[in-house]
């Protein structure tokens, strides 16, 4: 009896975990696999695998479509983005992490509080902001708007990496003769790597991901990222699946690949901060 | 975000004359995140807040109208069919959507085979745009050429419908777009429960508690703050879901997956600024109050052990 309770339970933990599995995965290699199909054997056979490898569509992707255009455009605005608003979270962490001055906690407070206001709720100020800046449908004007993003997320992991390096270090650099900025650039931020890479790699994937404000902020086909070149994919080709899947796969794959390089570290912030990318 | 920790206040801030003496780097490092603050946050919530009780263009100066905005809101059907969606979203996600997630991260504590590889997989929905993610939901859909309607048919073959398009399939379909993707929750959760002191469980053992006691009386009230962070960010996704709804039925059949967001962008398009603001406004106050509501009801602010 006592046997049996034990397989139905283990019975059932297990479909739980096959479940989980096959939801998250399942979608994803059934639109890889279809953008190797015909359109016919998608129609007539969703299941099957391809009978031969076509990589036709993607080449006409590259080809009759400025989608590498577009991949540059969603690569230039998620980097740059990134790598900026990293710097300057850094600094404002470590400050925070390092240093006492009036206002300190005022200023954490007002920072970690971001995440609590929905993205889109200030559309429209954000929206005559980046108008009145000259900035609409310019792929900087959606960096700039980009770099606001993590702000709250990289603050709570940048501050806790800083509060991690050993204060001693400061003073002996600072014995040293090292500067305010030579111990922060030399001292502080190559031990906080790991906090560093956490927080870019989250930015980046919202950042290349985004699609709320890309659609708000740019209208014309050379300023388009992945994530809104996929909308209007969505319309030209609405009857050629392959196409469509191609564009899929070719938006969705580097996501996957960079968190497949970072999974335990992404996975590790997102427990810690209960904040998704 | 229940996790933002008050920094002593008490502690009147002593700076040594070292620090003293850095005090215009400190300021200078500062600077950006400042400048970001107040460019993306403090201005555009204050101008939120003061343009929602206008009537205003962009392009002419904005006239003060009351709570017209608010009441033109109130009044719109398809706001108030927002609304509706929010709560039965809200819901299904607090019972459903956490619930699930809860389940994935007890049976994950219990280290089953495989249970490290379910993780990381369990996350890869989210690190890919939910733009992408709409598309492909709208292609699982599909009456055609669909995952599912084709499983169906394998048991009934004469099943035809068009998920994103009909009444009341819509709203389901669009709920099944995030409904089993709860690796937050999971990895939340989880968190906690690998933080439980392992004597409480031998202790329970001892007394002669089974598991499910255990998990119940234990595990599942220890893990409060991560349950109530999960049910804050459950919601606050469905205050703000767009794409999920903007790429497959844009609001449709009718108004019935109509989401505030998508009538906010509307209202931008066509200039209707202050009502805008006014959508703005409510999406910003549901959050907050959901946030309080939460932190009572799952008593976040007191100690855990």
């Amino acid at each position: 009896m006592a046997g049996l309770k034990k397989f139905v339970t283990r019975f059932f933990m297990y479909l739980v975990l096959v479940f989980t599995v096959v939801v998250s995965v399942f979608p994803i290699l059934w639109v890889i696999i279809s953008s190797f199909k015909t359109n016919a054997q998608i129609l007539s056979s969703p299941f099957t695998l391809p009978t031969s490898i076509s990589f036709d569509a993607y080449a006409y992707l590259f080809t009759k479509y400025n989608f590498l255009g577009y991949a540059l455009n969603s690569l230039i605005v998620s980097v740059v983005s990134t790598f900026v608003s990293l710097l300057f979270y850094a600094m404002g962490a470590y400050v925070i992490a390092k240093f006492n001055f009036p206002g300190k906690n005022l200023f954490y407070v007002l920072f970690a509080m971001t995440l609590l206001v929905p993205g889109q709720s200030k559309a429209q100020p954000i929206f005559a902001l980046i108008m009145n800046l000259n900035l609409y449908d310019n792929i900087w004007g959606l960096t700039l708007v980009y770099l606001s993003g993590g702000m709250a997320m990289s603050m709570f992991i940048l501050k806790a990496a800083f509060m991690s390096v050993p204060k001693s270090l400061d003073e002996a650099a600072e014995l040293e003769g090292a500067g305010f900025f030579r111990r922060f650039w030399s001292i502080n931020l190559p031990l906080t790597k790991s906090g560093l890479s956490t927080a870019g790699i989250l930015m980046f994937l919202g950042n290349w991901n985004e699609y709320f404000y890309a659609s708000l902020l740019t209208s014309s086909d050379k300023n388009r990222t992945l994530p809104i070149a996929l909308q209007f994919f969505n319309e030209a080709f609405s009857y050629d699946y392959t196409k469509l899947f191609a564009a899929l796969t070719v938006v969705v794959l580097p996501g996957i690949i960079l968190y497949a390089c970072a999974q335990e570290q992404v996975q590790a912030s997102v427990a810690a901060s209960g904040v998704k990318g | 975000m229940s996790k933002i920790k008050m920094p002593d206040k008490g502690k009147r801030v002593r700076a040594s004359k070292l620090e003293r003496r850095d005090y215009k780097w400190i300021y200078l490092f500062l600077l950006p995140s400042v400048v970001m603050f107040l460019m993306f946050y403090f201005v555009p919530i204050l101008t939120m807040f003061f343009t929602s009780f206008t009537k205003w263009d962009g392009f002419n100066a904005p006239v003060f109208n009351g709570l017209d905005n608010y009441t033109r809101l109130f009044s719109n059907p398809a706001f108030v069919i927002s609304v509706r969606n929010l709560i039965a979203w809200s819901l299904i996600g607090i019972f459903l959507h956490v619930g699930f997630g809860v389940l994935v991260a007890l049976i994950l504590y219990h280290k089953p085979r495989g249970w490290k590889f379910t993780r990381a997989v369990f996350m890869i929905p989210n690190v890919i745009s939910a733009a992408a993610w709409a598309l492909i939901y709208k292609f699982i859909f599909n009456n055609e050429m669909g995952v599912l309607n084709n499983l169906i048919r394998m048991i009934s073959p004469d099943f035809n419908v068009q998920w994103f398009y009909t009444s009341p399939y819509a709203f389901w379909a669009i709920t099944f777009t995030w409904l089993f993707y709860a690796v937050i929750v999971t990895l939340v959760v989880l968190g906690d429960l690998m933080a439980i002191p392992e004597e409480l469980n031998e202790a329970a053992r001892i007394d002669g508690a089974n598991q499910w006691q255990i998990t119940t009386r234990i595990h599942l009230p220890l893990c409060r703050n991560a349950i109530g962070t999960s049910i804050i960010c459950t919601v606050t996704s469905r205050v703000a879901m767009y794409e999920a709804i903007q790429l497959t039925t844009a609001g449709g059949p009718g108004d019935d997956t109509m989401n505030t967001p998508l009538i906010l962008v509307k209202a931008i398009m066509d200039m209707n600024n202050g009502y805008a603001n006014a959508a703005g406004v409510v999406m910003f106050l549901i959050g907050v109050i959901i946030m309080v509501i939460i932190n009572k009801v799952m008593k976040m602010n007191e100690p855990v052990y």
